[in-house]
């Protein structure tokens, strides 16, 4: 069974570092054949064609992170349903009431999130 | 002649006596995973903009070869000419790193994606997580190019990108478990099989429109391309990216769409069940016909306000993927 197992993530591993490789041939080739100007201007960010006025990484209010927030419960919820629902097959109707209690516990995020207006903008 | 049309089997045997079973499963089918990516992509820009074309009155690409089929592959060889730029205030680790990381998982997903009954690479007993898993990656790569690329279009698109797939991986995940909890495992075979008299999409229609406009958030289309709005954001995430960098960007984008579809048809669709032809053909026509969907979506609809976009996902898409969840729950219950 866990030969198996090793089997299939070996499947995974060879496809994962095929991956790099085959993005990274391209970027490599074009990086041999492709011209090279040169210029102080090229090489500014680009805004639009005006001179960049200072720089992107300054302090800004993002006002997703309480998206972020909610999702985190939320994403949790999610990765402990998986193996519950796969076997569900095998639940009785005291599971299923705990599923559900559980379930809307974890909603309760989004309800709060919603009085507590976060979602107007 | 007979010898002749022998060879493929004759060499097919070799190679396996040679190599072994796995090991031949794995070196072909990451050939033609890799052939089929290129021609998904070179295929997908092409019908994009043929559909774009006609849509709008006009004929799209028509010079290059026949019907201007090989006008992406002319565009691909003129990227690959472009000089890859690094902008002087970039932080170039993350910057270099950003496009391989979004094309690398994205091969990871074609391991378990189930074009026949046996026609898989390897059906992976948490098939559908592994390609869960591996596309929430691409959110990580786009987050990386932006932020590093120090530009303040690149950010604003950057963040609003991870906050929309945020916002639209839950009700894709709540979408797909309703098929998981009825079909009773993870394994692509298995939920294909369990669609033997009838598909998914009749016995779960709400799962299936929820995982149709998820996926269409997921993969940064229309209406749902704030990322990239090119009216306010230049180019989102990828403005400082050019050449083949920015073509590994798109291609992994185009390779996102063939796979979403795919799921979708594993799991709605039933997968590659069809009278007459085999499954393989079922199954690619049934992936084409939903991506023509989505681009005839993209050139339909109007882009949304990243407000509305983002309170579509939470107060409606959000209750309704969970209520459908826990419905389907009971249901089931009662009817077991």
């Amino acid at each position: 069974m866990s030969d198996q197992i090793g089997t299939d993530y070996l499947f995974v591993l060879v496809f994962l570092l095929a991956g790099v490789a085959f993005a990274l041939v391209p970027i490599l080739l074009a990086f041999l054949i492709t011209p090279r100007g040169v210029g102080l201007r090229k090489l500014t960010s680009y805004e639009s064609g005006m001179t960049p006025i200072g720089q992107a990484w300054i302090q800004f209010g993002v006002s997703y992170y309480l998206f972020a927030l909610v999702f985190l419960a939320f994403d949790v919820d999610v990765l402990y349903l998986f193996p519950v629902l796969v076997a569900y097959g095998g639940f009785a109707w005291r599971d299923l009431v705990g599923l559900l209690v559980f379930v809307g516990i974890l909603s309760l995020a989004v309800v709060y999130a919603w009085c507590k207006g976060v979602f107007e903008w | 002649m007979a010898w002749l049309s022998n060879i493929p089997a004759t060499v097919w045997e070799g190679l396996r006596a040679f190599l072994g079973p796995l090991a031949l499963t794995m070196i072909v089918g990451l050939l033609l995973t890799l052939g089929w990516v290129q021609v998904n992509a070179l295929f997908l820009v092409w019908l994009e903009r043929k559909v774009a074309g006609h849509i709008q009155l006009r004929i799209g690409p028509k010079e290059v070869g026949p019907f201007g089929l090989l006008q992406t592959l002319v565009d691909g060889v003129k990227l690959l000419g472009k000089e890859l730029i690094t902008p002087a205030p970039v932080s170039w680790p993350l910057f270099v790193l950003s496009p391989i990381l979004v094309f690398a998982p994205v091969l990871v997903s074609f391991v378990v994606i189930p074009f026949g009954p046996g026609t898989q690479i390897r059906d992976l007993n948490v098939g559908l997580m592994l390609i869960f898993a591996f596309g929430g990656l691409g959110v990580l790569a786009i987050l990386m190019g932006g932020w590093a690329s120090n530009n303040k279009y690149a950010l604003l698109g950057a963040i609003r990108s991870v906050a929309q797939n945020v916002a639209y991986e839950i009700p894709l995940l709540l979408s797909a478990m309703s098929v998981v909890i009825m079909a009773g495992s993870l394994s692509f075979q298995a939920i294909v099989q369990a669609q033997e008299g009838l598909w998914y999409v009749f016995c779960q229609p709400v799962a299936a429109l929820l995982y149709l406009v998820g996926a269409t958030a997921e993969t940064n289309r229309a209406p749902f391309d704030i990322p990239e709005a090119e009216s306010e954001l230049v180019a989102g995430f990828h403005t400082e990216y050019s050449g083949m960098r920015f073509a590994l960007f798109f291609l992994a984008e185009y390779t996102n769409m063939f796979i979403v579809a795919s799921v979708a048809t594993a799991l709605f669709f039933g997968g590659w069940r069809g009278p007459f032809w085999p499954g393989p053909w079922w199954f690619l026509l049934k992936v084409y016909l939903l991506i023509f969907v989505v681009i005839w979506v993209r050139w339909t609809f109007p882009r949304l306000r990243f407000d509305q976009l983002m309170n579509f996902a939470w107060k409606y898409m959000i209750p309704i993927a969970v209520l459908n969840l826990m419905v389907t729950a009971v249901v089931l219950k009662i009817v077991r």
